[in-house]
């Protein structure tokens, strides 16, 4: 692998050490520009449910994750995505489908840098995002460079990252791989936000209801292995942590346990704080809206669900609700990177250290000690060559520590190249 | 024809284990004396192909025997009953194969950071050094083993209720009606007995075959996706789970056994 990275203690041992909720405050605090922004609770969330606290959250074993079928890049067009591959069942193991490979590789190089244009203003990345130890995959991750076309606030384009943990079934971290982009766009059009945090917090809105509709109207043909049956149905849900990258901010948007982290002058900063159920400030919304939580498995809210907010996860309001916490961070010439993830990584690699491995790729031309390439020359490092080599490189590595450090659920990494005219 | 089938069997994979540890040991040898990945590659092929060949050959031979006797094959005598704790449909666990894989790939990653961060030489490529395109090979590959994998035990979800379906619970009220009346002779039933359980062992032999065409398909797409020298490594750490479980099982019983005839 190509990133033998020498400067940073990867091999520490002190695994799973999630990151102290002070630490990260203390590195808030030396950020000036970054700010939150607390959205108020809107009063058109669904009201409880009677049945809450009667069901658990459930774990379905007999099916199969559902998958979309993998989308190809147009050459011509403007956005590229990189989907979850396809489970195919036709296929037995062995069988190696001959595009494969090419749908295989990281989003970075699918990218079409052969309009220049477009090249100019596509931000290098690469993504990761692997099954690991679970027998579910549950994440799902979706790229889409320029996704908002021409707007005229934005002439120079706008890139969207969106990372989905989903839980009880796949099926709702599937549907935001798949609407969230679009429902951002609509809404720059159309929706007449006046601020990102608007903006922001309608699309999670019209998300959440989205899903909510979509299961309640069940004539959708669904493959994941809920089969969007009620009232398992209800219990589903997923972490969103979307990054939209201007020229000139990074917009991050989240709910849930999955985090954005930016690299800034090898400082990691944390663009969103994880949605736990015993953070206080979310502990406290939580009972004041009659709810509870429980401590069983770690803490939860009526002791079945282990985040605070998240996509779906209808029986659980509103103790659990959709609004994201939106923060709005300048660029700087200092920014590095941008890792978005799943808590398979932040689970078991700190912030710091993630930071430190992506630096690390991005920086080196070549590693300081000579990593030999593996069999598929994937690691061959010359001068001058793209850094969305370098983005995929600190997304497998990040993915490979996280396995290496016993993450047993899904991971997704999703590495950004902030440098400017790097 | 059973014993016969399992006294076959049973010596075969004696042989096989003995050969296995053999290879264990050249497989040992050339993970440790490597030349540059270029030169050798080839003759480590070779020797991965060989010990690819070794299961393939495990599982023609249990396939055979399996026509003759899928019974035995499913819950076989010769097995420790730590390694039965780990058994699916008569063999290991497909997917247990991945975590394998991540789990030596860990190690070797770890220790790869290790052993630079210290000032060492970094050490010959293994499976620390999987590449981008190696982990979403293996990546696609787990998913649909794990969907192959449910499929079979759903499989056998179903042949294992149909122990209770109308032909075997009418033939079981029949036989002890039968033997009421008639005292102990149901031999007149003895043909109709035999060919309802020939047709459930039927199916548990089609189970049995897809599960290790499963476990060896496995086994051949993850050596396809490594390196040379990476299956070495895995092959190594595939011999050395397998030899150790079966040793620790039957540590485990031998202190049992000499624990009883103390008492």
């Amino acid at each position: 692998m190509a990133g033998m990275c020498c400067e940073v203690n990867l091999a520490e041992t002190e695994t799973s050490a999630p990151v102290e909720p002070s630490s990260r405050s203390a590195r808030r605090r030396r950020m000036e520009i970054h700010q939150f922004n607390f959205v108020p609770t809107d009063s058109a969330v669904a009201p409880p449910l009677e049945t809450r606290g009667k069901r658990k959250r459930q774990k379905f074993d007999a099916v199969v994750p559902v998958l979309q079928p993998p989308r190809k890049c147009g050459k011509a067009a403007r956005s590229c995505e990189e989907d979850d591959e396809k489970v195919n069942n036709s296929h037995l193991p062995g069988e190696v489908e001959p595009e494969k490979k090419q749908l295989r590789l990281p989003a970075a190089e699918t990218t079409p840098v052969s309009e220049l244009d477009v090249a100019r203003d596509c931000p290098k990345f690469g993504m990761t995002s692997v099954c690991g130890r679970r027998r579910d995959m549950e994440d799902a991750v979706a790229i889409h460079t320029s996704f908002a076309g021409a707007n005229p606030n934005f002439p120079s384009g706008m890139h969207f990252f969106g990372v989905y943990d989903g839980h009880g079934c796949s099926h709702v971290a599937t549907r935001c791989k798949d609407r969230m982009h679009e429902i951002v766009k609509d809404e720059l059009q159309t929706g007449g936000s006046s601020s990102w945090e608007r903006t922001m917090f309608e699309s999670f809105l019209k998300m959440d209801k989205e899903v909510g509709d979509w299961c309640s109207g069940g004539e959708c043909i669904s493959a994941c292995r809920c089969e969007l049956q009620t009232p398992q149905c209800d219990a589903v849900g997923s972490t969103a942590v979307v990054a939209v990258v201007t020229p000139d901010k990074v917009v991050v948007s989240n709910c849930g346990d999955s985090r954005a982290v930016l690299c800034r002058n090898g400082v990691a900063i944390p663009l969103s704080v994880d949605h736990k159920p015993d953070r206080p400030d979310e502990l406290n919304r939580i009972q004041e809206a009659g709810g509870r939580v429980i401590f069983w498995d770690g803490p939860r809210v009526l002791g079945v669900l282990a985040m605070s907010r998240a996509i779906g996860d209808n029986y659980l309001k509103p103790f659990v609700i959709s609004e994201p916490e939106v923060t709005v961070t300048e660029r700087t010439a200092e920014d590095e990177c941008l890792i978005l993830a799943s808590d398979g990584l932040w689970d078991v690699v700190s912030n710091e250290t993630a930071c430190g491995v992506a630096r690390m790729c991005l920086q080196s031309r070549k590693p300081p000690s000579p990593p030999r390439s593996p069999g598929n020359d994937m690691s061959v490092t010359v001068a001058g060559e793209s850094s969305d080599k370098a983005c995929s490189d600190a997304s497998i590595l990040l993915t490979k520590l996280a396995l290496a450090r016993h993450s047993t659920d899904n991971v997704s990494v999703v590495v950004v190249d902030l440098r400017k005219s790097s | 024809m059973g014993n016969e089938t399992q006294d076959n069997f049973e010596e075969f994979y004696r042989e096989w284990r003995d050969e296995q540890k053999q290879q264990l040991d050249n497989l040992v040898f050339a993970s440790n004396n490597s030349q540059p990945p270029q030169t050798d590659s080839s003759s480590l092929s070779v020797l991965v192909a060989g010990v690819v060949a070794h299961y393939e050959r495990y599982y023609k031979t249990k396939s055979k025997c399996a026509k003759a006797d899928v019974l035995l094959l499913l819950s076989p005598p010769w097995t420790t009953s730590l390694e039965d704790a780990f058994i699916w449909v008569g063999g290991w666990r497909p997917t247990t194969a991945f975590h394998l894989l991540y789990s030596k790939s860990g190690l070797q990653f770890v220790a790869k950071f290790e052993a630079v961060e210290s000032g060492a030489a970094a050490s010959p490529i293994d499976l620390g050094d999987l590449s981008s395109e190696q982990v979403h090979l293996i990546d696609t590959l787990q998913r649909r083993t794990i969907v192959e994998e449910r499929k079979i035990s759903e499989k056998l979800a179903k042949q294992q209720e149909r122990v209770a379906d109308a032909e075997m619970v009418e033939l079981s009220h029949d036989v002890n009606e039968l033997s009421r009346v008639e005292g102990d002779d149901t031999s007149f039933v003895t043909g109709r007995i035999k060919s309802t359980l020939k047709l459930k062992e039927e199916g548990f032999h089609k189970i049995l075959q897809s599960a290790d065409d499963l476990r060896l398909g496995t086994i051949k797409a993850v050596v396809d996706i490594l390196t040379p020298m990476q299956a070495v490594h895995f092959l190594i750490a595939a011999a050395e789970l397998q030899l150790s479980l079966r040793d620790w099982g039957r540590e485990k019983e031998e202190r049992e056994a000499s624990s009883q005839a103390v008492a």
